[in-house]
């Protein structure tokens, strides 16, 4: 059926992570009969096997409803539910482009979080209306008249305008429902005009080809048009097109102000990139959407095969897999160490994780991720530009450095007031400086520090949850770049430098961090069948060293006629085991070990 | 079929493809006094194994109901027992759980129905497991009387304080005791169990208790080194599994347990060990298993041979030569198949099976050998599947050759042996 475009709504919903906007996107699904009861399951849209086992949304996903509103009258709504982590705010903010609304939820019992503040900015930077949500308010600590004097402090939002919800319940979710339509304007974009759509994400389909998801600025799209992306020059023939309903159900026209798909049958990923525009090839437009500010990486890590033959496997994996999330760099690189691989940039180390996962799960590859770093800043004594390096093992010889200089972050942090000293002490430690503090209510504060991103993506969230008992939550931005006494700290294992081990320290602390890597390589690395000595070196100089010993016993005492099946499966188990560990030299090292300084062991 | 003598070389790795009868047999009595933490065998102890509510005498119905049933198949497939195709069997072995805590007159006619419907020959090795303990381990006249010529005592440890960490009830005393009452019934054979790298052991106790265990004069010794594994996590505990879930007790005992022990402790528990019995005149064999000659176990020499056997009672493995089959480990559905009480006729019990692929086949027996003293013949070295390994072996000094042409495990080999394994699997 056809709406038309006044009667259309385009929202995300937004919200710190675990404040329940999925399960929000669950009870909307259901109220309009979205979706088939049988198949309803709880965050249904959190379909991609990470996220269910994370619990977390990793990846925006958009659904078209249709809601009979109190006027009697169809409406076509489009719901985007985004991803809570600080790591994803580059998927908020793209949905956030392709709304004219958003559905904020704040957890009414948790109060207004790093992330809560976070993306209401972004939402009021896209000039969208603001529909406040207070949720969970079955649960007997839901405190509703605190977090609205909150959220009239710290965003200025009235409490008049405020909802109450239990997503879990379904209270209050008609009377949301109502103010969807009631509140949100409609999509602006002339229908006639020539097409203008936006790629907003896609995904590759064997037998379609690249899938593309877009929003439409402008003009409408028949099935089977030919249509040109406007950037890589692209074209094709649509073989299908369709709305999220939540599956992928074809429609035969789409028109300006929707949000839906077209399979492009392109074989080839890089034609058709997230960012694009699609527009006709018969009546194309005269110029393409701005497209998307390219998502800038903070972390960065080599991503290699455990076995070096499957390098052409992870090339393919990673181009695929950059389809559908576009928010992470690649370029090839090799490491001593580690062979031939790919040097990513990631936005954080969740995401960084996530796509390892993905590439391993999603293609059937063992991979090995170097140690992460951040990108620091050059400048040779003989002049010239600053040169950027992502890779410790990059990094320049002494004797040619001017400076390095590291990026820093403005970190803000919403914490119960009685951690505010424990926060401060951490900060502290981790060469960061105190900016300022707010109160967001007579218990709560919105903290404000500057530190190194180094220092963050170490386990400094780890670390500001172990001191406040869970209790704080954090959100940052980048500063820029300032100058530091930086050292490249190698390690040595067997005698051989591990470049994928080496990271960027600052000098005074490289000694204390060589000791603490090298005892945590000690017992990240198994016994192998000889000793293997593990050292932390600066240049030539040696600060801290370690040895794994010889591994002494590696025997299965029975093996009687009921044990034959039993042992080898344990046999192959181990062989498992072995086979997901890198050779670096003649030791075997596993995944763990790059992560070494990752670790959270210390207070 | 008959076995080759002590020392002599035995056809290892590329014995025939096909199904074949079976030469021995495995009988598994799952009843023990009380369940040792650290035992993964399949086992039913307290109220089932003793007292009023005891379940002995309809688990030994049921057996010997599984026992005709196995062996109507085998009549059906191979004719009787005694001709070229279905020879006489050469070993039986009652293993548990404690079969010695069976009625002894149970014993006899559990043998003497293995007599009539399997063909035991001449000279056949008959082993029984018993424990120690005064109250289990059964009378040892009537056991030889029964038609038994090997006892394999589960002694353990012979340190007191080490025999209470296992949780065990017998004394030092009550393994001298039984080793007594078995030569004074003339017995052939006697072999002790012991087990290294307990929790709270040293060099100095564990040398002291294979000193006292020598003492004793066996002609046989198997020395295990304690292995706390998880059998559920291995996913073998389900319903048609071949082990029964770990009780709490046992996990939280086995967690404790593996603080106490120490890799580097166990293998030079090991190198003490395979030096005091080589003094004693003790043959290593097997990876866990040292024999006075003529006193190797035949029924296990089987199993590393890769020969067939047939087996009966829960949780129980047998091998044609093809395929690998087991009973499920749980005694309710075992008993419940085996002898209906609607009166129906009796069904084998549930249980699973899993046919060796060839290269699978080419694996195991390759292990299989390598884990005895026999190993591999040299040619072994041209097969595409083995030679890298063997070779990455002997340079790595964990492989030799040997005076009679055969390639077998170093000492470090042996302690080392997974290394070699987890490359061949
Ligand atoms: N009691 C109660 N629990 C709720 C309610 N809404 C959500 N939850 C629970 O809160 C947890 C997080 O819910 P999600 O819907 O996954 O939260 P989210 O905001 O989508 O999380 P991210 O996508 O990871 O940012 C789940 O355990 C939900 O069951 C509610 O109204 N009441
Ligand atoms: S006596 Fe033997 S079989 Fe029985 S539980 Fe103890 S170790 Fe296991
Ligand atoms: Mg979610």
């Amino acid at each position: 059926m056809t709406i038309p475009q006044a009667r259309l709504r385009n929202f995300s919903i937004i919200a710190h992570i675990d404040h329940g906007k999925s399960t929000l996107a669950d009870r909307l699904l259901e109220l309009t009969h979205a979706i088939d009861p049988r198949q309803m399951t709880s965050q249904v849209l959190d379909s991609m096997d990470l996220e269910r086992e994370k619990g977390i949304t990793i990846k925006a996903r958009a659904v078209r409803l249709e809601h009979t509103a109190n006027d009697g009258l169809v409406y076509g709504l489009n719901l985007i539910d985004t991803p809570g982590h600080v790591d994803f705010a580059y998927e908020v903010s793209h949905s956030l482009q392709a709304c004219e609304g958003a559905i904020l939820v704040v957890d009414a019992a948790q109060g207004i979080e790093a992330q809560t503040l976070a993306n209401v900015h972004l939402a009021l930077r896209e000039g969208l209306t603001i529909i406040p949500v207070l949720n969970k308010i079955d649960l007997p600590s839901a405190q509703p008249d605190v977090v609205m004097d909150e959220l009239e402090n710290a965003l200025a939002i009235p409490r008049e305008e405020v909802l109450l919800v239990s997503a879990k319940e379904g209270t209050g979710v008609p009377a949301l429902l109502q103010a969807i339509v009631d509140r949100i304007p409609p999509p602006k974009g002339d229908p006639k005009a020539p097409l203008q759509a936006l790629v907003f994400d896609s995904h590759y389909d064997q037998y379609k080809g690249v899938v593309v998801y877009i929003r439409l600025a402008a003009g409408t799209l028949h099935d089977h048009d030919r249509v040109r992306l406007m950037a890589s020059g692209a074209e094709a023939e649509l073989i299908e097109m369709g709305y999220f309903r939540p599956a992928l159900v074809p429609v035969p026209l789409l028109t300006a102000g929707e949000v839906g798909y077209v399979a492009t049958g392109l074989k080839n990923v890089r034609e058709a990139q997230v960012g694009d525009t699609i527009t006709s090839a018969d009546a194309p437009a005269g110029a393409p959407l701005p497209g998307y500010q390219e998502a800038k990486s903070l972390v960065f890590a080599g991503i290699y095969p455990v076995s070096g033959e499957d390098y052409p496997l992870l090339r393919d994996a990673i181009e695929k897999l950059h389809l559908n999330d576009a928010s992470f760099t690649f370029e090839p690189e090799s490491s001593v160490a580690l062979g031939f691989g790919f040097r990513c940039g990631f936005l954080g180390l969740l995401h960084m994780e996530i796509v390892q996962e993905r590439l391993e799960r999603e293609f059937s590859l063992d991979l090995i991720a170097s140690a992460p770093s951040v990108e620091y800043e050059v400048l040779r004594i003989n002049g010239g530009a600053p040169i950027r390096v992502d890779n410790p093992s990059k990094l320049p010889s002494i004797g040619e450095i001017e400076e390095i200089r590291e990026p820093w972050v403005q970190l803000s942090v919403v914490t119960p007031s009685s951690y505010i000293g424990a926060l401060m002490e951490l900060s502290t430690n981790r060469r960061g400086s105190f900016v300022g503090l707010e109160y967001l209510d007579p218990t709560r504060v919105l903290m404000k520090f500057e530190l190194p991103l180094a220092e963050l993506i170490v386990d400094y969230y780890d670390q500001l949850k172990t001191r406040t008992a869970g209790y704080a939550s954090m959100d940052y931005e980048e500063i820029g770049y300032r100058a530091a006494n930086l050292v490249r700290l190698d390690v040595l294992v067997a005698g051989e430098p591990v470049d994928a081990l080496s990271m960027i320290v600052h000098r005074d602390n490289a000694t204390k961090l060589g000791r603490t890597l090298v005892g945590r390589l000690r017992q990240l690395i198994p016994r192998q069948m000889f000793e293997v000595p593990i050292q932390a070196a600066i240049g030539s100089n040696v600060i801290a060293r370690e040895t794994v010993r010889a591994m002494s016993k590696n025997v299965l005492a029975k093996c009687y006629g009921g044990d034959i099946t039993r042992k080898r499966k344990l046999l192959e188990k181990q062989k498992e085991g072995k086979r997901r560990m890198k050779r670096v030299g003649s030791v075997e090292i596993p995944q763990e070990a790059f992560l070494a300084m990752l670790r959270t062991d210390e207070s | 079929m008959s076995l080759p003598p002590d020392g002599e070389a035995a056809p290892t790795g590329d014995l025939g493809w096909g199904a074949v009868a079976p030469v021995g047999l495995y009988l598994h009595i799952p009843f023990c006094v009380s369940h040792c933490p650290y035992c993964d065998f399949v086992v039913v102890a307290g109220r089932e194994a003793r007292g009023p509510a005891n379940r002995i005498a309809s688990f030994v119905r049921a057996l010997e109901q599984e026992l005709d049933l196995r062996a109507d198949a085998l009549d059906r497939h191979w004719g009787p027992p005694g001709t070229a195709a279905r020879p006489l069997l050469d070993t039986v072995y009652l293993g548990g759980g404690t079969p010695s805590l069976l009625p002894t007159n149970s014993i006899a006619r559990l043998l003497a129905l293995v007599r009539s419907r399997f063909g035991v020959a001449d000279g056949a090795e008959v082993t029984l497991e018993v424990n120690p303990g005064a109250d289990e381990r059964g009378d040892a006249g009537a056991i030889r009387a029964a038609g038994v010529t090997r006892l394999s005592i589960g002694a353990q440890s012979l340190d007191p304080k080490e025999l209470r960490t296992l949780g065990r009830r017998h004394s030092p005393d009550d393994v001298a005791e039984t080793v007594r009452a078995a030569r004074a019934s003339g017995l052939a054979s006697v072999s002790l169990d012991l087990l290294y790298d307990i929790p709270g052991a040293t060099l100095e106790s564990w040398a002291a208790t294979l000193d006292t265990a020598l003492a004793l004069v066996p002609d046989h010794l198997s020395l295990y080194a304690l292995t706390l594994d998880d059998p559920d996590a291995e996913g073998i505990t389900g319903p048609g599994g071949d082990h029964l879930p770990v009780s709490a007790g046992a996990r939280r005992w086995r967690d404790q347990a593996r603080r106490g022990q120490d890799d580097d402790r166990a293998a030079a528990m090991y190198e003490l060990a395979d030096r005091r019995l080589a003094a004693a005149g003790f043959a290593w064999y097997e990876i866990s298993n040292w024999a006075r000659p003529g006193h190797r176990s035949r029924h296990n020499l089987a199993y590393w041979e890769g020969r067939a056997w047939e087996a009966a009672g829960p949780g129980a493995h047998a091998f044609d030569g093809r395929t690998r089959r087991w009973n499920a480990a749980r005694l309710d559905g075992y008993i419940a198949a085996l002898t209906p009480s609607d009166g129906s006729a009796p069904r084998l019990p549930p249980g699973l099976q899993e046919p060796v692929t060839a290269s699978g086949r080419e694996a195991e027996s390759a292990i299989l050998a390598l884990r005895t003293s026999m190993g591999l013949p040299p040619s072994a070295l041209d097969r595409p599947a083995l030679g890298p390994t063997l070779t990455w072996a002997l340079e790595a000094g964990l492989l030799e050759p040997t005076r009679d042409d055969r390639l077998v495990l170093t000492l470090a080999g042996r302690l080392l042996s997974n290394e070699v394994f987890v490359r061949l699997v």
